[in-house]
């Protein structure tokens, strides 16, 4: 783990993934359905995921 | 390119007079968007300690030992220059002159960063030297180099602390933060990351900043894009002049800039672009910390691919903004604010959409981005800073021999010292409200000549130290005369105001030219007749006393030259669909 955290890509994918954790349960936790929020949300999401899967 | 933001002046048709007065933004962040903005702030310190474990030596701490990937440094090459100063001000600047404000892009950044990975890298690099001024030193002499330290150490670390005012400032307007409780948060951050990793440390979370500026900013894009009914209703509801980029530039007083294209071309696209992006150590730093030669020359190539798109993200904003000011859009119910004398503040354009725009959570991502953009902005700074005093002006002309890990010791004490002038400028610049400009106009008096330096250096041999030196004090002394007979939108002719200029911009432009032509031709005279130094401590400096790096073994489309071309190419096309 220590060596992944050393690498900056999975770094950021962590930071954008946590970031998008916080906006979906913003989402759900005020029930908010307007799309940017989601779409915004979603595109962190695996904009982060995919840079922690490949680095 | 630095950008002061903008003071206003109002835009003739384009500005509807029933506009309600708002001078202020009201952004109400939740619990969101603050667990938001205190994630990117424990990231940036973790990757600070992370990185901390790595450096062991001077080298490490200030200058990376050049062992940085090129992903990374193309992406810190663009980002260095990312600061708020450019995000806020080129959408300002949209909102002002409409879609003319590519050119500080398609005209003033992608030849100039071509030209320096093609041309320039070379020297840099090959000649091991670890910053810009002590290539001047290898090249020249050493009041050359001194002369250029103390300058630019002096312009980063003002420019530092302007950077840090400014985010204070805004704070302080947007979201009713105290102004000193943002200064010291902000720089504490800043400099508990750049002490613990350095050079390296700031490298890393310029990439970080990079995507959360982009990632940050895209949405609302979009979003803005799509209220205002889509780029082609946009064209419908502006003048022509705002958005086409060329059309209108062959008449100074067609144009929301009020340039001539000759101006432009050669002001912007020739002194002033050159001159930043080729010899500002600031963001030269970064390509010469790649891994290699080849690499080192790819830096400012690949970093032109995002910088070619930026304005998707920091101009179009703008003249969408003013776009949905129009009178057919009014009922979007989006304006920038209005100050109490009925200008346009366009300094607040991208807070004001980010206040319209965004929701709660996503308002927290686009204010951690614009923080991101002033804390880079400031770090890039910062860490220039210390390299140049403990390199060039330290390590040169005060404690030349000592052991490494005294220089890094120094290097660390530097960075400290740096980060608590920026304050120190932050407060003057808070008591005393034309510093901005007072510093901005020197910056300008000193970068305008400095191209002419290094292009006669690197490409003819006969150039001279003496002929360098004398170059740059002769350019700045115009840069400063040419001002004192100019006046354009009220400032300058501070000797006699003997010529008018239609816009400040074109004010600067006139500077930095007349300063590029006096120190060019001031270098060639006094080169002539002074001696030059001998071919052999010239080998690896100068373009005709070089050999050629040859890069036969890579793929087509990694070789500089190639590369190259078809990023101008796409330059070339993007003006055409833009004209």
């Amino acid at each position: 783990m220590y060596k992944k955290l050393n690498n900056l890509g999975f770094v950021i994918g962590a930071f954008f993934t946590i970031v998008s954790l916080i906006l979906f349960a913003n989402i759900f936790l005020q029930g908010r359905t307007d799309a940017l929020s989601i779409y915004a949300a979603s595109a962190f999401f695996i904009f982060g995921l995919l840079m922690m899967l490949k680095n | 390119m630095i950008l002061k933001p903008f003071k206003v002046t109002q835009i003739k048709y384009i500005v509807p007079v029933t506009l309600p007065i708002l001078s202020t933004i009201a952004m109400n962040l939740q619990t969101a968007d603050y667990l938001i903005i205190i994630v990117y702030f424990l990231f940036v310190i973790g990757v600070g300690f992370l990185i901390k474990r790595k450096i062991k030596s001077s080298n490490d701490f200030l200058s990376s030992s050049r062992n940085i990937p090129l992903w990374i440094t193309s992406l810190a090459f663009i980002s260095a220059n990312l600061g708020a100063q450019e995000v806020i001000g080129m959408v300002a600047s949209g909102a002002k002159y409409g879609i003319m404000t590519v050119h500080f892009y398609w005209v003033g950044a992608i030849f100039a960063m071509v030209f320096l990975g093609v041309f320039m890298m070379p020297f840099y690099y090959g000649s091991k030297a670890r910053s810009v001024p002590e290539y001047l030193s290898l090249r020249f002499d050493e009041k050359t180099r001194g002369l250029n330290a103390i300058s630019f150490a002096v312009m980063t670390v003002f420019s530092s602390g302007i950077s840090l005012y400014a985010l204070a400032k805004m704070l302080e307007i947007i979201l009713k933060w105290d102004f000193d409780v943002s200064i010291w948060i902000a720089a504490g951050i800043v400099m508990i990351y750049t002490f613990l990793g350095g050079l390296t440390s700031a490298v890393y979370n310029e990439v970080l900043q990079f995507f959360l500026i982009v990632l940050g900013l895209s949405p609302l894009v979009a979003v803005a894009l799509h209220d205002a009914g889509g780029w082609d209703n946009i064209k419908t509801q502006l003048p022509p002049n705002m958005t086409h980029a060329w059309k209108y530039m062959g008449n100074a007083d067609a144009n929301p800039m009020g340039l001539h294209f000759m101006s432009l071309i050669f002001g912007l696209g020739f002194v002033m672009s050159f001159g930043y992006w080729c010899t500002d150590f600031l963001v030269v730093q970064r390509a010469m910390i790649a891994r290699n030669m080849g690499d080192a020359q790819r830096t400012p190539i690949i970093a032109a691919i995002p910088k070619m798109l930026m304005p998707i993200i920091v101009v179009f904003p703008g003249v969408i903004a003013i776009a949905l000011m129009q009178p057919a859009l009014q009922s979007k119910g989006y304006t920038i604010p209005i100050e109490p004398d009925g200008q346009i503040n366009y300094t607040m354009t991208l807070p004001s959409l980010i206040a319209h725009y965004y929701p709660t959570g996503l308002l927290g991502v686009g204010i951690t981005a614009l923080m991101a953009s002033f804390m880079s902005g400031m770090a890039g700074n910062v860490t220039a800073f210390n390299a140049v005093f403990t390199y060039d002006i330290y390590q040169a002309y005060f404690v030349k021999k000592k052991s490494d890990k005294h220089y890094l010791v120094f290097g660390k004490f530097v960075t400290i010292a740096g980060i608590l002038i920026s304050i120190v400028t932050a407060y003057i610049a808070k008591g005393f409200n034309n510093i901005n400009d007072f510093l901005q106009l020197v910056f300008g008096f000193v970068n305008g000549p400095l191209f002419a330096t290094f292009l006669l250096g690197m490409f003819w041999k006969r150039t001279t130290g003496h002929g360098a030196f004398w170059g740059l004090v002769c350019g700045t002394l115009a840069a400063a005369a040419t001002h004192g007979l100019t006046v354009a939108e009220g400032k300058g002719g501070w000797i006699v105001p003997l010529f008018e200029i239609k816009s400040g911009m074109g004010q600067a432009f006139i500077v930095a030219a007349t300063s590029w032509v006096v120190n060019f031709f001031t270098t060639i005279f006094v080169s002539l007749a002074t001696k030059p130094k001998p071919d052999a401590d010239l080998r690896g400096l100068v373009y005709s006393l070089t050999e050629k790096p040859k890069y036969t073994t890579d793929k087509w489309y990694m070789r500089i030259v190639p590369l190259a071309l078809i990023l101008l190419v796409i330059t070339i096309i993007l003006n055409i669909i833009f004209f």
